[in-house]
């Protein structure tokens, strides 16, 4: 007969639960602290300065004072581009990838492996590759044209993906039912198919917007530092980003203009990125209440 | 080396071993009600649940009888918003609803098994080694506990020369009797089984079965089970859940015998019988 | 037709690597890739004594990476452990909604204000220092990358069967034991993944990198030392570049890449390997 085996102590050590809460509580603070640290910095620097002339005057001396009306102007026509080139793009690849191409087939894993490998490009890369590729071979030159698309096969990897899961997660029944009601693909596709996964599709151009916004490394090469009005896709454009990166670098005595763009900057950012959240929230809200 | 069975003599007690246990103890339920938020899934339950012996509770889904199970070793504190009222007395006068209660050791006391084998996927001896260490065993005397309750399991022979691999990689049976022998490990007083068979073949089932027999007299067991006839052959005694007014309570307990084949009360006639449930 | 369109998006980094290529060709061409690796200083538009050595900053990028995740790992592990075991789920919820929000805050952010605050706190440190240094990049590099190490961990933590917790509890474990012994173990794969995904990230970094690393092409001896990773140096140089200087230039992108690319294919080979293991019995 073994006799009970004798145990050291009664229960489990209290300081390893103490500790883990403690250092957890601790990590958990610091992160958050740090990255209030940041915004504090950014808002007490930079807010001062936001104005509606800020917003829409001219650069002056170099970016020491006046506004960043012409960078707006570039960054939004940046993005025009950009979305122009990836939107069909993105969702014509992931309409292949789901509709007319098995999944695990040969070819739909070159093309994923493909796109995930692009999502790991680092941008400075993407930079370089627009710079010969838009602006020599194409001969865009550094323009605005060119930025844009090089932003569009850079965040060309997340609308793949998101219009892909959004395709992906539409009812089985609906192909079966569409093609029992005798349409023809395209049909299908165009009235049935992306209208149904229109709300997917939306979340993963927003969330490309955001990437294209937070970009500078892509841009630098590519749209330029021109801090002129933009008339047109092929002239040069400063984004809001290439300018905190130039004023940092370049410009000494500027870290409050560059504070005020970068607020400027995250505020768009999290305008655009909090409607993806909540766009992608209230689509799946919809989808349990339907379902 | 004993294989059969776990030595429950009235040894000598380490002092600091905290309540060491020696004999199977018995439960006293008074008054036990378990909410969820505001609903009241489980209400007016007494039950005298004796040592040694192997109490069966039954009844149609969804009555109770997980709730009930899970509030006897404080499982229920896991879930948010779920509340115990009531009175459960170990024999020793440990109080387990009384919120000072050390959770941690009343639930090496009252050990638990359930429907999914749930065995950590990590190394068998893994599986033994992280509560063992919890509980205060000595690195060195594992082994040879481990041994001790494989054997009694039945399952020694069969993976002790795999002890080193994965647990997830053993069959469904295989890794309920792990369960078991992971629950025995930590010399529990009770041992609760939620349909500890529901998820196994028939054959894996029985040797589960046999094994829970096996344990009669030396700890006292509770088993819930929706196999009536699994729990005719080894009950000692019975309980019936039953929904009423909404809440899952118990009909009619006494003896398995008495309980089986002459149950009193009408509802618990009819689910005996096989007639709904 | 979309076909079309597939192949354009899936051949896109063949493009990419083509066109880097092409233009890192000059280079190769003229056999000067064992300099790259051999000469010890970078002096590419030298005329007397030009030299192309790139292994300082290979070895720059690398250190300011791994000391990044090696700062960034424990408070985001440790935070994500916080929230899900110890914190209330409002907490944990708003914590995550943060998280998401500043995966979004563009890297020359981070960099600014490295610059404006973190490198002044590191010439307070050592004082006869630029501040411009691995340890700052290391600092601003970290942060950039602590949502992405935070978030993953807390999702693989999230994603621990409960099964697993129910079978702890019902052994009377702790919540130390369970987490140190059953969450962490069944979340390694996806916090390892996570941190590939971050050390892939990182490594490719530029502009949180540029404007605090000191900009220095050596092999730092100290945390104080500036350094120069392969990004900064394209980034700063490209735009003057020309010939065989540009090649190079191109030359370190395309390692760049490779090395990236290595990273997230091991990341999607660990997840095909894994997955049919999810599955349980
Ligand atoms: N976590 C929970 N939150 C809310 N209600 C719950 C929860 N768990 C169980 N319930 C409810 O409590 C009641 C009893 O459930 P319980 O699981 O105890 O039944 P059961 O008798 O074990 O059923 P089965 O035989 O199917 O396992 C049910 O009405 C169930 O919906
Ligand atoms: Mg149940």
């Amino acid at each position: 007969m073994t006799p009970p085996t004798p145990r050291a102590r009664p229960v489990a050590p209290v300081w390893l639960d103490r500790a883990l809460a403690f250092a957890g509580a601790t990590a958990a603070l610091l992160s958050f602290g740090l990255f209030a640290w940041l915004v504090w910095d950014l808002a007490r620097l930079g807010l001062p300065r936001i104005s509606w002339t800020f917003l829409t005057g001219e650069i002056e001396d170099a970016g020491r004072s006046g506004g960043i009306g012409p960078l707006l102007v570039s960054t939004l026509l940046i993005l025009v581009c950009c979305l122009a080139l990836v939107i069909p793009l993105g969702t014509g690849c992931a309409l292949w990838l789901s509709e007319f191409v098995r999944r695990g087939s040969l070819a739909a894993r070159l093309v994923t492996g493909g796109v995930d490998l692009l999502a790991s490009v680092p941008s400075i890369v993407f930079g370089l590759f627009g710079m010969v590729f838009f602006g020599q071979t194409l001969k865009m030159g550094f323009s605005i044209l060119s930025g844009g698309l090089t932003l569009a096969c850079m965040i060309l990897p997340i609308l793949v993906r998101t219009t892909l899961s959004a395709l992906e997660a539409l009812p089985a029944d609906l192909r079966p039912a569409s093609a029992g009601l005798g349409l023809t693909r395209t049909t299908s596709i165009v009235k049935l198919l992306l209208p149904a996964a229109l709300p997917g599709i939306v979340v993963g151009i927003t969330l490309g917007i955001g990437r294209a916004l937070s970009e500078t490394a892509a841009l630098i090469f590519t749209s330029g530092y021109s801090i002129r009005w933009p008339s047109s896709f092929w002239d040069s454009g400063r984004a809001l980003s290439v300018h905190i990166y130039d004023l940092t670098l370049n410009v000494p005595q500027s870290g409050a203009m560059a504070s005020s763009t970068a607020l400027v900057l995250l505020a768009l950012i999290l305008v655009v990125n909090s409607a993806a959240v909540a766009l992608s929230e209230h689509w799946l809200r919809r989808r349990h209440q339907t379902s | 080396m004993n294989s059969t069975g776990l030595s429950r003599e009235n040894d000598a007690e380490t002092p600091s071993s905290g309540g060491h246990r020696t004999v199977a103890a018995s439960l006293s339920v008074s008054g036990l009600s378990v909410h969820y938020r505001d609903f009241t899934a489980v209400g007016g339950i007494d039950l005298e649940i004796p040592e040694g012996e192997i109490t069966a509770l039954v009844g149609p889904s969804g009555c109770g009888k997980s709730s009930f199970l899970h509030s006897l070793n404080r499982l229920t504190d896991l879930i948010p918003g779920c509340r115990v009222a009531g009175s459960i007395r170990l024999s020793d006068g440990t109080e387990v609803t009384h919120p000072k209660t050390d959770v941690l050791s009343l639930r090496r006391r009252v050990g638990i098994v359930f429907q999914r084998p749930n065995p950590f996927p990590q190394s068998i001896r893994r599986n033994f080694e992280i509560p063992l260490k919890e509980h205060g065993w000595r690195k060195r005397d594992i082994p040879d506990r481990m041994e001790t309750v494989l054997r009694e399991v039945g399952l020694w022979n069969e993976i002790s020369d795999r002890l080193h691999k994965s647990a997830i990689a053993l069959s469904g049976g295989q890794q309920q009797r792990l369960c078991i022998a992971r629950a025995l490990a930590l010399e529990p007083e009770v041992i609760l089984f939620d349909e500890p068979c529901s998820a196994l073949d028939p054959i894996a089932s029985g040797v589960v079965e046999d094994l829970i027999h096996s344990l009669r007299g030396r700890l006292t067991v509770v088993i819930v089970t929706h196999n009536l006839a699994q729990a005719r052959r080894i009950a000692d005694r019975a309980a019936v859940f039953w929904v009423r007014d909404g809440i899952g309570t118990i009909v009619e307990h006494g003896p398995a015998e008495r309980v089986f084949t002459a149950p009193s009360n009408p509802d618990a006639a009819s689910y005996l019988s096989g007639a709904r449930g | 037709m979309l076909g079309l369109l597939a192949l354009v998006a899936g051949g896109m980094v063949l493009l990419i690597v083509w066109y880097l290529f092409s233009n890192a060709l000059p280079v190769i061409e003229a056999g000067r890739l064992a300099a790259f690796f051999t000469d010890s200083l970078w002096q590419p538009r030298s005329q007397r004594d030009p030299q192309f050595g790139v292994v300082s900053m290979l070895v720059a990028s690398f250190l300011v990476t791994l000391l990044a995740v090696a700062l960034a790992l424990p408070v985001g592990l440790a935070g994500a452990v916080f929230h899900r075991f110890y914190a209330p789920p409002v907490l944990e919820r708003w914590n995550r909604r943060m998280l998401e929000l500043l995966i979004g805050v563009p890297s020359v952010v981070f960099g600014f204000w490295g610059l404006m605050v973190i490198v002044p706190l590191i010439v307070r440190l050592a004082p006869h220092t630029s501040g411009q240094s691995l340890l700052a990049a290391s600092i601003v590099l970290g942060l950039m990358i602590l949502p992405i190490i935070a978030l993953t961990s807390q999702a693989a933590l999230q994603a621990v069967p409960p099964a697993q917790l129910q079978a702890a509890a019902g052994l009377g474990m702790g919540r130390a034991r369970t987490i140190w012994s059953v969450a962490l173990p069944a979340a390694k794969g996806g916090i390892g993944a996570g941190v590939l995904l971050a050390l892939a990230r990182a490594i490719g970094e530029t502009m949180a990198v540029v404007l605090v690393c000191g900009n220095i092409p050596q092999i730092p001896k100290s945390l104080f030392d500036g350094i120069r990773p392969v990004t900064s140096t394209i980034a700063l140089e490209m735009g003057y570049a020309t010939a065989s200087h540009k090649a190079l230039l191109f030359c370190a992108a395309l390692i760049l890449v490779l090395f990236t690319a290595l990273l997230v294919g091991w990341l999607s080979f660990r997840k095909v390997e894994s997955d049919p293991g999810t599955g349980g019995a």
